[in-house]
């Protein structure tokens, strides 16, 4: 399976730009997610990948091996579409077998790959229905086998899992990738959901105005975000604006009014002005003990699991917290409430340029 | 099959495809586009023979403006007749659901199979105070002005393309809109006037456009009609005179100039009348906005859209149908005055048939791509200009673009022969070629292209995506769309007459005929046109229904 290399890529659409010097590495076998908002170009560099989209600027290889010229047919990546684009007038053994109808390979060899592939997703049963009598969930894996029969060594994913219902999403995360790691394809899956990227990728890329702004396993994305947007984006966070005081194994970051919260060490100046963040899970709210400041109970969902509370702190804004479901009762509307965080859980950014609100946008 | 393989080999070689899509365009630009408005360029070089030949004779300027001034009025109330009662027949096709819809469907089309030299004669011994010797027991014998037989005469050919175009819009848009704005109170005239009506600009251009080309260029049934009455020297439209003139110029090279200048006037007005459609469709709110729920309410109900269908069918026989075939009634109760030509009628049949076959092949092979193109290339520029351009055959009057075709491309001079037959072929495919663009165009932009990219992804080459991925979904309409454009060729008239005069093809057979009088004959050439046409319209319809089920 080809290691893909995306450099420098370049592609404007009129005055947007998909790609903005994009670089990117997928390695053999990997199981990729690409991560961001609507309009990041997410699907522009998937279909830069495919051959489908040709690239203003900038290289883009297999194996070291330059494809910016080679026809999408030659590239052996299969593209599976949000809606999986099964062609309707096909039944699902047609579907499936189109790559090797293509191909002219011999009645004997279709005839092998079809039952290997129909066992392979379990669909022995449904060979020929056609597309429209699916559920979702089979349309995806007859777009699965349809893809693997074609003999692709890489899989790239266009939000497979959006038409699929709530449940079922949470149970086919785990279907395709290892379907996916089990045959040893690589694959990059565009998302922007980050739970589904969290809990599929080997590595996650965060793309944002057609850049990667980062690029790590979930845990690195998810725990040490090189910047604001990344931290919010991948699973939401509070932010805390202030001057960097002292430094000794955690940063103290002083607010206007005199309030200071603690963070992780940074290769912050003191004085600098910096953003915290901090993850909301990884936000505590107490009625008792203290905390760096107070906030004031001003909504509470009920999400099952947990609660969300949303706070209102004065002038430091809204900050939310997650805590568990059982302390519902314990926590009422117009509550005070202390808000804390250990300072290895807040990470520490200089302020961004633009300003924090533009930085955290998302369209 | 290995030769196949390589072919696909081939044609899938990125060089090949630049050169064939650059072929494509320049066959447009060459083959359909300049000959059309070639004779704008007469204006140019000739400009001081008009000017003392035609400006300054004002008896013949004076002939020239009324008959320029009856083709866009007329062109202009029979659109306007079309989608006042188009519009319920369309709804009531795709919205309702009835017994006997299915035959409904079927029998919209049939005025289209009949070429319009026939329609002319039929529709005339219909409405018309005929002449003593055509006296029909069964004929109404109500209409004496040219200028409302003329218009009756359009609306039955023009109807079925409104309908269409109307209906075929209608499809797709979503009824949940309309249930939508049920649930929300409004009665159902006020959610189709206020809702579904301002989605159907694209198709209701389309539907205008088409209409208003087709009374503005007919030619053929308009001379047979007129003649019919006895009024061809009395009453002209823009086609007819340049149909006139254009015979007379033969004998009279004198009136090339005026000639010229008739067709140009023709040219620019219809390509600004098309301009000056195109921005006020998509500037202006077509329908009032203003709710009167009280009168909508009642109007939605009851008797009001049982009366309003019921007058659509009533319109559907009384106006389009029975003039249509009303000629074998004629047959029926006329005596022969003169022994029919069978044997030279066997040759017209001949050759309209291989012009009409040959024009329809080349319009799939070379119109096929090029809606391709278009469909797939929007927000390009190229593509976007190259669609524009398509319609400009569409409305310029087919006999201003056979003039202008001939004048192209053998100078202007009299032609016949082998000449003349691949002459007229040009000309055909000059008119005929935007219809199957634009059908296939229809169809492509409606195909989400997810699917052929998915296929290419999958290994499969661009022909290859097309044939087995794109083709099965859009074989229908590419169908309709050769359907069209051979009837269109097999019912010309004007643009046949005015590239070569003495073509004998069978709608000029019939035109010949019918000025010599000799109307038993004619109206026996066209009762076997109307049965050939139709029974070859049949036989496709039943190729595309087989290949549908299959």
């Amino acid at each position: 399976m080809p290691v893909i290399k995306l450099e420098g890529i370049g592609k404007r659409y009129g005055d947007i730009k998909a790609a903005d010097g994009l670089d990117l590495e997928v390695r053999n076998g990997e199981y990729l997610c690409l991560l961001g908002p609507t309009g990041a170009g997410k699907t522009t560099a998937l279909r830069i990948i495919s051959g489908l989209t040709k690239p203003d600027k900038g290289k883009i290889t297999f194996d070291g091996k330059v494809m910016n010229e080679e026809e999408p047919e030659n590239r052996r990546a299969v593209m599976l579409s949000q809606t999986y684009a099964l062609f309707p007038q096909l039944t699902v053994a047609k579907n499936i077998l189109f790559g090797p109808d293509i191909q002219d390979v011999p009645d004997e060899v279709k005839k092998r790959t079809l039952a290997e592939m129909l066992d392979l997703v379990r669909l022995t049963h449904r060979p020929d229905a056609y597309p429209k009598e699916l559920s979702g969930g089979m349309q995806q894996r007859t777009a699965l086998a349809r893809a693997l029969a074609s003999g692709a060594d890489v899989l790239l994913l266009d939000e497979p899992l959006r038409a699929i219902d709530a449940r079922l999403r949470i149970s086919l995360r785990q279907e395709l990738r290892s379907l996916a790691k089990s045959l040893g394809i690589t694959t990059v899956h565009v998302t922007h959901d980050h739970d589904e990227a969290l809990v599929m990728a080997d590595r996650i890329a965060v793309i944002r105005g057609g850049k990667i702004i980062q690029v790590g396993s979930p845990a690195e994305v998810f725990d040490n975000p090189v910047s604001p947007f990344v931290a919010n984006f991948v699973g939401q966070s509070n932010f805390f604006v202030g001057k960097v005081g002292a430094k000794r194994e955690a940063t103290e970051v002083r607010g206007e009014n005199g309030r200071s919260v603690m963070a992780q060490p940074c290769s912050c100046r003191e004085g600098e002005n910096v953003v915290v963040a901090v993850k909301v899970g990884n936000t505590e709210i107490s009625k008792e003990g203290e905390g760096f400041f107070e906030g004031r109970v001003e909504r509470i969902l009920f999400e099952g699991r947990n609660l969300h509370i949303d706070l209102d702190v004065g002038e430091l804004g809204r900050f939310a917290a997650k805590v568990p479901s059982w302390r519902l009762g314990k926590l009422s509307k117009g509550d005070k409430v202390q808000i804390k965080w250990s300072a290895e859980k807040a990470s520490v950014f200089p302020v961004p340029p633009g300003g924090l609100e533009e930085e955290l946008r998302v369209e | 099959m290995r030769w196949l393989e390589k072919a696909t080999e081939l044609i899938s070689r990125r060089r090949f495809r630049k050169g064939w899509l650059a072929f494509i365009i320049f066959f447009f630009l060459v083959f359909v586009i300049i000959p059309t408005v070639f004779v704008l360029s007469y204006a140019f070089t000739n400009w001081g023979d008009i000017q003392s030949t035609v400006l300054n004779d004002p008896a013949e300027m004076q002939k020239i403006w009324t008959a320029i001034g009856n083709s866009f009025e007329i062109a202009g109330i029979v659109t306007l007749v079309d989608f006042l009662v188009g519009m319920p027949m369309a709804w009531m096709l795709v919205r309702k659901k009835f017994r006997g819809k299915e035959f409904l469907d079927t029998i919209i089309d049939m005025p289209l199979a009949v070429p319009t030299a026939a329609l002319g004669f039929s529709a005339a011994i219909f409405w018309g105070i005929t002449p003593a010797d055509l006296t029909n027991p069964l004929g109404l014998n109500i209409i004496g002005s040219p200028f409302l037989l003329i218009i009756l005469l359009h609306i039955v050919f023009s109807y079925p393309y409104m309908v269409r175009s109307l209906s075929a819009i209608l499809e797709q848009i979503d009824e949940t809109y309309e249930t939508a704005g049920r649930t929300l109170g409004a009665s159902k005239l006020t959610v189709a006037r206020t809702i579904t009506l301002p989605l159907f600009r694209a198709g209701l251009v389309t539907g205008i456009i088409l209409c208003f080309a087709r009374s503005l260029s007919e030619t053929g049934g308009t001379v047979v009609a007129l003649t019919t009455v006895g009024a061809q020297k009395l009453f002209y439209t823009a086609p007819t005179l340049i149909d006139e003139v254009k015979k007379n110029s033969i004998t009279n090279p004198a009136l090339i100039p005026e000639l010229s200048f008739i067709s140009i006037i023709l040219i620019v007005l219809a390509l600004a009348l098309l301009a000056v459609m195109a921005i006020i469709v998509k500037r202006a709110h077509l329908p009032i906005r203003k709710i009167w729920p009280r009168p909508e309410k009642i109007l939605s109900r009851g008797l009001a859209p049982k009366a309003k269908d019921f007058s659509s069918i009533l319109f559907l026989s009384f106006i389009v149908l029975i003039p249509s075939f009303f000629i074998f009634t004629y047959v029926l109760t006329a005596t022969p005055s003169q022994p029919m030509n069978w044997g030279m009628f066997g040759e017209a049949l001949l050759y309209s048939f291989i012009v009409a076959g040959v024009v329809t092949v080349i319009d799939l092979a070379l119109g096929v791509p090029l809606a391709l193109y278009i469909a797939r290339g929007r927000s390009k520029r190229l593509p976007e200009t190259l669609d524009i351009l398509v319609n400009v055959p569409l409305i310029v009057p087919t006999v201003a673009l056979g003039y202008s075709l001939g004048l192209f491309w053998v100078g202007g001079q009299p032609v016949n022969g082998a000449v003349g037959i691949v002459l007229v072929m040009l000309a055909h495919i000059a008119f005929t070629y935007p219809l199957m663009v634009r059908s296939v165009t229809g169809a492509v932009e409606e195909v989400d292209p997810v699917y052929e990219e998915t296929a290419r992804t999958l290994g499969a080459k661009p022909v290859q995506a097309f044939r087995r991925v794109l083709y099965p979904v859009i074989s229908s309409s590419i169908l309709a769309g050769a359907i069209m454009a051979f009837t269109r060729s097999l019912g010309e008239t004007g643009a046949t007459r005015a590239v070569v005069e003495g073509a004998n093809t069978a709608p000029n057979f019939i035109v010949n005929l019918v000025q010599a009088h000799d109307y038993y004959s004619a109206a026996l050439a066209c009762i076997v046109l109307i049965v050939i046409s139709y029974a070859f319209m049949l036989a496709l319809r039943y190729m595309v229904r087989k290949r549908r089920r299959d």
